[in-house]
C-alpha cells in the first residue's frame, strides 16, 4: 500500500511537470514530507538533485524511491514520473492532427500555471522558524547570484555547502 | 553522378546510436532541461539528423507536454528520427545516467550523511534552494508580458496551491484550462 501510494504521488508529479523541474519541487515536498523523508532530508535532496546530472523531478523521484524502498523503489518511482509524459506524447501522435489548440494561448496559460506552481514551491521551501543566520545569508546570496548574474547556479550550491562547512568547522556552531 | 548533399547523414539514427547520443549528453550536462536542450540540438545537427529549425520545432512541441524537458525532447526527437524504437532509445538514454548518479550519491549519503561535516555541507547546499527558486520566479516574472488577467491568474492560482498543495493536480490543470479560455477571449 505504501509502495503504491509512493508511485501514485510521483505519477501525479509527472502530470503537472510543465516548464522545468523547479515547478514541481513544491508538489514533491507536499507529497513526500514528512511521510517518506524529513524536512532537512528534503532540502539536501533537492540540492543533490540539482547538482547531479538529470532533471530535478526525476532525480528527486529516484532518491525518495531509493531511500524508502531500495533499488526497486528507485526504478518504480522514476518510471512513475515519466509514465504520464510518455502516454501524453504517444496519445498526441495518434490524435495530434485532429485536436487544434491555440498554441499562443496554451503557452501563456501554461506560463500562468507554472508561475503559480513556482510560487507555491517557494512558499513551501521557505524555512519556517528556527532560522540559522548563516543559512539565511547563503540563501539570499544564492538568490542574488542566480537573479543578477549569468553564473551557473551550481557554483552557488557547492559554494554554499563549502562555506557552511568552513563556518561550522571554524566556529563550532550548533 | 550523384553529389552528396551537404550534411548528408553519414550514419543513420539507429536506436542504438540515438541511445548513445542522449546517454552521453545526459551524463555530462548538469542543471536540468534548459541546460541540456541546446546541447541536444547541436548534437543532432552535427550528425546531420535534424536541421536547427526542425529541432526547435520539435522542442516547442516537447515543451507543450508535461514531463522533464530533456526527457520529452528526447522522446519527441527520438520518435521523429527512429519511430517508437527511437523514442524509447532516446528516453532511456536520458533516464539512465542520472539514475545511476543518484543511486551512487544516495548510497554515499546513506553511509556518510550523519557525519557532522557532511551534514554541514548538505545544510549549506540545501539553504541555496529557496534562493534559486526565488531567482527563477523573479526572472520569469520579469520576462513576462503582464496583463490584468495574467496577474490575477497567477495570484489566484498561487493562493489556491499554497492553501491546498496536495490538490495541485486538479488546481493546476483546471486553472491552466481556465487561463487558456481567458487568453483566447482576451486576445480575440
Amino acid at each position: 500500500m505504501e509502495f503504491l501510494s509512493l508511485l501514485w504521488s510521483f505519477f501525479k508529479i509527472g502530470v503537472v511537470s510543465f516548464g522545468g523541474g523547479w515547478t514541481v519541487v513544491g508538489l514533491i515536498k507536499a507529497e513526500t514530507v514528512p511521510r517518506w523523508i524529513d524536512e532537512a532530508g528534503f532540502s539536501s535532496l533537492v540540492a543533490i538533485a540539482q547538482a547531479t546530472p538529470g532533471p530535478v523531478a526525476l532525480n528527486a523521484a529516484t532518491l525518495v524511491g531509493w531511500k524508502s524502498f531500495g533499488v526497486l523503489g528507485a526504478v518504480a518511482a522514476t518510471l512513475s514520473v515519466v509514465a504520464f509524459p510518455v502516454l501524453a506524447v504517444a496519445a498526441a501522435g495518434l490524435v495530434g492532427r485532429r485536436l487544434r489548440l491555440d498554441q499562443g494561448a496554451l503557452k501563456e496559460a501554461l506560463r500562468t500555471g507554472t508561475l503559480a506552481m513556482m510560487l507555491m514551491t517557494l512558499w513551501l521551501l521557505l524555512p519556517k522558524g528556527g532560522l540559522d543566520p548563516v543559512l539565511v545569508l547563503l540563501g539570499a546570496g544564492s538568490f542574488a547570484l542566480a537573479a543578477f548574474t549569468k553564473a551557473n547556479p551550481l557554483w552557488a550550491i557547492f559554494g554554499a555547502g563549502a562555506a557552511n562547512l568552513a563556518i561550522k568547522l571554524l566556529f563550532g556552531g550548533s | 553522378m550523384e553529389a552528396a548533399a551537404p550534411n548528408a547523414p553519414e550514419k543513420d539514427p539507429t536506436p542504438w546510436r540515438l541511445f548513445r547520443v542522449f546517454f552521453g549528453i545526459s551524463a555530462v550536462t548538469v542543471g536540468g532541461g534548459y541546460a541540456m536542450v541546446p546541447v541536444i540540438g547541436s548534437a543532432l545537427e552535427k550528425r546531420g539528423w535534424l536541421g536547427e529549425e526542425e529541432f526547435y520545432d520539435l522542442f516547442a512541441t516537447a515543451q507543450s507536454f508535461p514531463g522533464p524537458l530533456a526527457f520529452t525532447t528526447a522522446l519527441v526527437a527520438g520518435r521523429k528520427l527512429g519511430g517508437a524504437a527511437g523514442a524509447a532509445a532516446g528516453a532511456l538514454g536520458v533516464l539512465l545516467p542520472p539514475f545511476a548518479a543518484i543511486v551512487l550519491v544516495g548510497a554515499l549519503i546513506g553511509r556518510f550523511g550523519d557525519l557532522p561535516a557532511v551534514r554541514a555541507f548538505l545544510d549549506g547546499a540545501g539553504a541555496t534552494v529557496p534562493g534559486l527558486v526565488a531567482a527563477m520566479v523573479f526572472k520569469m516574472a520579469k520576462n513576462r508580458k503582464w496583463s490584468l488577467p495574467r496577474v490575477l491568474g497567477v495570484a489566484v492560482l498561487a493562493l489556491a496551491l499554497v492553501l491546498a498543495p496536495k490538490a495541485s493536480l486538479p488546481v493546476f490543470l483546471g486553472g491552466s484550462a481556465l487561463c487558456y479560455l481567458l487568453e483566447r477571449r482576451w486576445n480575440s
